[in-house]
């Protein structure tokens, strides 16, 4: 037999990364505990349409498709929507490993911990989990973070107000992401119609703004809303600004801020922590997803990659 | 302190002088110093790289921000923040053939194509839905086509005068490219004091 290494997007954790990241572990669920949250353990194994299309899946004995977590945000909605049903609001928390399958590269695995905060739908939920995702940061020691926080649901609401097609609201979302003005403003010249709505998403690609200086932002984007709905959006993002506050982490506006797993409806932010070079953790507010489940109910989460913060603790 | 990935080649002339422009100078000259990291006053550093490596280094975080083509950014699959078309560094990434042959006519069955950018390749061939026999060279990509190696090849082209002279026709283009700004994703919202002044600058 040839030697065996851990597939490429997995690895052993020996002896002291072991120890470490139980501790990191016990820190955080330390916050969780405190913060009111209790733990779930969903299992390994789901039906695969809990899952979007990143799940790695295979077919079980009986011909039905099964997938390896993926994410435990929507185990954890499933659980809220059937066995905890009608109790509200939940506050659960998780910890562990998902799977995911990139549409070229390797299957690779995650370990991530976070939580889930179920039937509260106000920017005082909001406001907690961002305090929450802080605390956790703080836990670990890590005392240079800042928190970006935007809104899928204000981006859709424009897409939707520009009459983009699903094809050109995924060029858009990407050059947004991107922070790509050359093609953003391509994008737009070539393909919306000049109005509210283009000045709106051309402002998306415009660099973050502190808490301080993101009123005046968040006032600008007010004045160009093209729609009730994207109105609603930003007063969503003004709401939890105002009511987060003391964080101990640097919370900035940015309306860029686009990237999430599907389900994200409202706001949405990632975590940055000095020395890690991609995000070390992002959440955000899902109030379809419970629905899906059968229990509709407005709900806001957020994990951490613990894989990007062990080697900063 | 700000880390800049510097390509070598024919990008880096036009690249430091937007820099300069932009108040940052190497404190020695890259074409002359044989040093790999070069400090650029005490605000900034520049490391010299190949540029099809400058998307990696800033995705991983070794460098804060680079300058490569369009064609590398895609290439490499990196996640990067791309904020500025530095416009210079124009070329096409275009599908070649021999002229004469039948490859337009032919896209319905399997082609043998050469090519150094085989995740852009692929992935332009797969959204036609042609199944493509890809062939990943690293230099002297006309030759795969004159030779015979392959049908056709997909490579830069700047004036044409190559396929020209090889007897190669472009049959279709694949992207525009010209010098990118790329940014790490976290050294933008963690650096932001020193970058958005520079990226201001610079754009």
């Amino acid at each position: 037999m040839e030697p065996a290494a851990p597939l490429p997007g997995t690895q052993d954790l020996l002896l002291e990364s072991a120890r470490r990241l139980r501790r990191c572990e016990a820190a955080l669920c330390d916050v969780f505990e405190k913060g009111g949250y209790g733990e779930v353990i969903p299992p390994a194994i789901e039906g695969a349409d809990v899952f979007g299309p990143e799940a790695f899946r295979a077919l079980d004995r009986s011909g039905r498709l099964i997938a390896l977590r993926a994410d435990f945000t929507a185990q954890v909605a499933r659980i809220a929507a059937t066995r905890l049903a009608g109790v509200s609001p939940l506050r659960l928390y998780y910890r562990g490993s998902v799977v995911r399958r990139l549409e070229s590269g390797p299957v690779y695995e995650r370990l991530q911990a976070g939580c889930e905060l179920v039937g509260a739908p106000g920017a005082e939920a909001d406001a907690e989990i961002l305090g929450l995702a802080a605390a956790s940061l703080h836990s670990l020691g890590l005392k240079d973070a800042r928190i970006s926080m935007g809104s899928t649901g204000y981006f859709s609401a424009l897409a939707s107000a520009a009459g983009a097609s699903p094809r050109l609201a995924g060029a858009l979302n990407d050059a947004v992401d991107r922070k790509d003005m050359p093609t953003l403003r391509t994008l737009c010249e070539r393909e919306v119609p000049p109005g509210k709505a283009r000045d709106a998403i051309l402002m998306l690609a415009e660099p973050p703004r502190p808490q301080t200086a993101a009123r005046e932002l968040l006032q600008r984007a007010e004045a160009l809303a093209p729609t009730d709905e994207a109105r609603e959006a930003l007063q969503r993002v003004s709401a939890a600004l105002a009511a987060a506050r003391d964080l101990g982490a640097e919370l900035e506006v940015d309306l860029g801020e686009v990237r999430g797993l599907g389900y994200y409806s409202g706001i949405v932010f990632n975590l940055y922590a000095a020395g890690a070079p991609r995000p070390v953790g992002g959440g955000g507010r899902y109030d379809n997803l419970l629905g899906r489940f059968g229990d509709p109910r407005p709900a806001v989460g957020f994990s951490l990659d613990l894989d990007a913060l062990m080697p900063l603790c | 302190m700000l880390t800049i990935a510097l390509p070598k080649g024919r990008l880096q002339k036009p690249v430091l002088e937007r820099f300069a422009r932009a108040g940052v100078r190497p404190d020695e000259e890259p074409g002359v110093s044989r040093k790999l990291i070069i400090p650029a006053g005490s605000a900034a550093r520049f490391v010299i790289l190949k540029d099809g490596d400058v998307p990696l280094y800033v995705e991983r975080g070794a460098a804060d921000l680079g300058v490569c083509g369009l064609d590398q950014v895609l290439e490499s699959g990196a996640d990067l923040l791309t904020p500025i078309d530095f416009g210079f560094g124009k070329c096409r990434l275009c599908l070649a053939a021999p002229r004469g042959s039948k490859v337009e006519a032919e896209l319905g069955r399997s082609l043998r194509v050469a090519s150094k950018y085989p995740r852009l390749t692929g992935r332009w061939f797969a959204r036609r839905g042609v199944p493509v026999d890809l062939i990943a060279l690293s230099g002297s990509v006309e030759l795969a086509a004159v030779s015979g190696l392959t049908d056709a090849i997909v490579d830069l082209v700047e004036s044409g005068r190559t396929l020209e002279e090889n007897g190669l026709v472009v049959i279709d283009e694949l992207l525009q490219v010209s010098a990118r700004l790329v940014v790490n994703r976290a050294a933008y919202r963690l650096k932001v004091e020193d970058l958005l002044p520079l990226l201001e600058k610079l754009g």
